[in-house]
C-alpha cells in the first residue's frame, strides 16, 4: 500500500515540499518560540489571506503575491513593537486583524472564490507545483545556511538580546532576517497545512523538541525531525483514511507533543548531559 | 592619562519623563567607580546609554571612539541586573553561555583557544564544576557567577556591572568583590559598578558617582566622605550611607578622614 502511495508523482512532490517546509518552519520556530514571538506565524497566516485573495482576484500565483504582502506585514509588526513600544502580542493582533479584514473584503468584493480559496484555507499539499517545490528547497537551504554561518549570533541574540548587542552582534538585522524568512516559510506552508494551521508548524515541533532536549543543537535537529515526520505520517494517514491532510499533519504533531511531554515527565534524557 | 569613557551632556527621557539630565563625566583607565543613588535615579539607564542599549541625547566616547563607531566590543564586559532567562527553559549549558562572551566567530565551531579562555574564566569565577549543566537549572546565584564568567571571558579592559552581587550568598559575594578588586589592582581593568554594598565594596573602589537624575557627585571616595556639601546635597540617603561608613570605629571605605574618632 505504501509503495502504491509513493508511486504517484504528485504525492512525491507533496511529501518533498511538505518535508522541506516543515523542517524550515520547525527550525525558524525554535527561535520564535524562545523569543516569545510564536504567534507571529498566526498573524502572518491571517495576512496570507489578503495575499491569496488579491492573487485570485488578479489571476496571479498566490505564492508570489503573498510573499511581499506577508513580509511587509511582519516588518510592520516589528516596527509597531520597536518604534511605537506596543507589546508584541498586541502588535501581532493588530496586523493579524488588518490582514484578515482586508482579505475578507477583497473576497467579498470579488464575489467569493469558491473552491480555490478553500484549498488555501485548509491546505492542498498534493497540488504543490514543481516551481513551488524548488522554492521550498531554496528556503530550507537559506535556513540551514543561516544556521551554519550565524549559529552563535542567532543563539546569543535569542538567549540574551542586550548582551548580544554589547558583543557587536547586529541584533536588529538578525531579528529582521528571522521574521522575513519566516514570512516566506509561512507563505510556502499554506499549501501544506492551510492558512488556518500554519502557525502550528512553527510552534508545535519546537515546543516538543524543547521538552525532551538537553542541548540547543538537539532542539534544532529534533524539531526538524518532528516536523518532517508529522508531514509524512499525516499525509499517509490522510491517504489511508481519506481525511484532510493539513489537519491530520497537525494532529500528528499534537500526538508527538503529548509523547514528548510524557517522556519529559518520566525523566527524559536525565538531568545532566 | 587616557579616558576610557567620556560622557558629555547626556539626557534621556521615557515618553517625555526625564530620567537623566545633563550628565557629563570621564572615567580614566584603572578607575574603579562605584555608582550609587536611589532606586529610579537612572543608574541602570546610564549604563545602558554607555553601552548603546538605549538612545538618548549627548555624546559618548568609548576608548576615544564615538559610541556609534565603536566596534571593539571585546574590550568591554557587561553584566546586567537581571538574569536573561528567568522564565523560559533555554537549553544551553553554562559553558555555552560563557562562550557567548566571545563573538569573533559566527558559526557553530569552537576553537581550542576559545575553549581555553572559557575554562579560565570559569576557573576564576569558580563555575567549572557545573560547566556542562543547563544554565536554566542552576540557582540564581550560580547563574550570576556564570554570567560574570561570560563578562570576563574576552579579558576586557572595561567591566560594566549592574548590581551584580544581589543574588549572591555572602561567601560568593566576597569572592566576587575580591576577584573584581584583583582584576582592577593587578591587571588595571577599569570597572563601573552599580552597587548598594558601599561598605563591602568600598575597600576597592577609587571613585564614587552619585546619580539621582542628575550627576550629584563624582569624585574620589575621600572627597565623598569629607564633603559636607555632599551630605547637604544628598539628603537622607547620603546621610545614611555616610553614617554607615563612619559608625564602626573605622571607615570601611578605607579612607583616612578620621571622622570616626571625632
Amino acid at each position: 500500500m505504501i509503495a502504491d502511495f509513493l508511486s504517484y508523482g504528485f504525492v512525491q512532490r507533496g511529501l518533498l515540499s511538505g518535508s522541506l517546509v516543515a523542517a524550515s518552519c520547525a527550525l525558524l520556530g525554535v527561535f520564535l518560540v524562545l523569543k516569545r514571538l510564536s504567534l507571529i506565524g498566526d498573524g502572518m497566516s491571517h495576512v496570507c489571506l489578503t495575499g491569496v485573495a488579491a492573487a485570485l482576484l488578479l489571476s496571479a500565483n498566490p505564492v508570489y503575491v503573498s510573499v511581499p504582502v506577508v513580509a511587509a506585514a511582519s516588518l510592520g509588526i516589528m516596527k509597531l513593537t520597536q518604534k511605537f513600544k506596543i507589546y508584541g502580542d498586541a502588535a501581532i493582533g493588530i496586523v493579524s486583524a488588518a490582514g484578515l479584514s482586508v482579505g475578507l473584503l477583497i473576497t467579498a468584493l470579488a464575489g467569493g472564490f469558491n473552491t480555490d480559496l478553500l484549498g488555501y484555507l485548509f491546505g492542498s499539499i498534493l497540488t504543490v507545483s514543481k516551481d513551488e517545490a524548488v522554492l521550498c528547497g531554496v528556503l530550507l537551504a537559506v535556513v540551514l545556511g543561516g544556521l551554519f554561518f550565524f549559529y552563535r549570533d542567532l543563539t546569543s541574540a535569542c538567549f540574551d538580546e542586550p548582551f548580544a548587542r554589547t558583543r557587536g552582534i547586529a541584533v536588529q538585522t538578525v531579528n529582521t532576517v528571522l521574521v522575513v524568512v519566516t514570512s516566506i516559510a509561512v507563505v510556502l506552508a499554506f499549501k501544506v497545512v492551510g492558512i488556518f494551521l500554519i502557525s502550528a508548524l512553527l510552534i508545535i515541533p519546537p515546543v516538543s523538541a524543547l521538552l525532551v532536549s538537553r542541548t540547543f543543537k538537539q532542539v534544532l535537529w529534533l524539531a526538524a525531525c518532528f516536523g518532517v515526520a508529522s508531514v509524512w505520517a499525516g499525509v499517509y494517514l490522510s491517504f489511508v483514511f481519506n481525511i484532510p491532510s493539513g489537519a491530520t499533519i497537525i494532529l500528528v504533531n499534537l500526538l508527538v507533543l503529548a509523547g514528548a511531554y510524557v517522556w519529559a515527565r518520566l525523566g527524559g534524557f536525565g538531568n545532566d548531559r | 592619562m587616557s579616558s576610557i569613557i567620556e560622557a558629555e551632556k547626556l539626557h534621556f527621557a521615557y515618553v517625555r519623563v526625564p530620567v537623566l539630565e545633563d550628565i557629563s563625566f570621564a572615567v580614566e583607565k584603572g578607575d574603579y567607580v562605584g555608582i550609587i543613588g536611589p532606586n529610579g535615579g537612572g543608574k541602570t539607564t546610564l549604563l545602558k546609554l554607555l553601552l548603546g542599549l538605549e538612545q538618548g541625547k549627548g555624546k559618548i566616547k568609548l576608548f576615544d571612539q564615538p559610541l556609534a563607531q565603536f566596534k571593539d566590543w571585546r574590550k568591554i564586559g557587561y553584566l546586567a541586573q537581571k538574569s536573561p532567562v528567568s522564565q523560559s527553559r533555554f537549553p544551553v549549558s553554562a559553558e555555552e553561555v560563557v562562550l557567548m562572551g566571545l563573538s569573533d566567530r559566527h558559526g557553530s565551531g569552537v576553537s581550542l583557544g576559545e575553549l581555553k579562555q572559557v575554562h579560565e574564566a570559569m576557573q576564576k569565577t569558580r563555575t567549572r564544576e557545573y560547566a556542562g549543566r543547563i544554565f536554566h537549572d542552576l540557582s540564581i546565584g550560580q547563574q550570576q557567577r556564570v554570567l560574570l564568567a561570560r563578562a570576563l571571558v574576552s579579558n576586557p579592559e572595561l567591566l560594566i556591572l549592574d548590581e551584580p552581587s544581589t543574588a549572591l550568598d555572602p561567601e560568593s559575594r566576597e569572592m566576587f568583590f575580591d576577584l573584581l578588586g584583583e582584576l582592577n589592582a593587578k591587571r588595571g581593568v577599569t570597572i563601573l559598578l552599580i552597587t548598594h554594598d558601599t561598605g563591602e565594596v568600598g575597600k576597592y573602589i577609587s571613585k564614587f558617582m552619585y546619580i539621582d537624575k542628575t550627576l550629584v557627585f563624582y569624585g574620589t571616595k575621600e572627597e565623598f566622605c569629607h564633603s559636607q556639601a555632599v551630605a547637604e546635597k544628598l539628603g537622607a540617603f547620603a546621610q545614611h550611607t555616610i553614617d554607615h561608613l563612619h559608625n564602626h570605629g573605622h571607615c570601611p571605605l578605607g579612607c583616612t578622614c578620621g571622622e570616626a574618632e571625632k
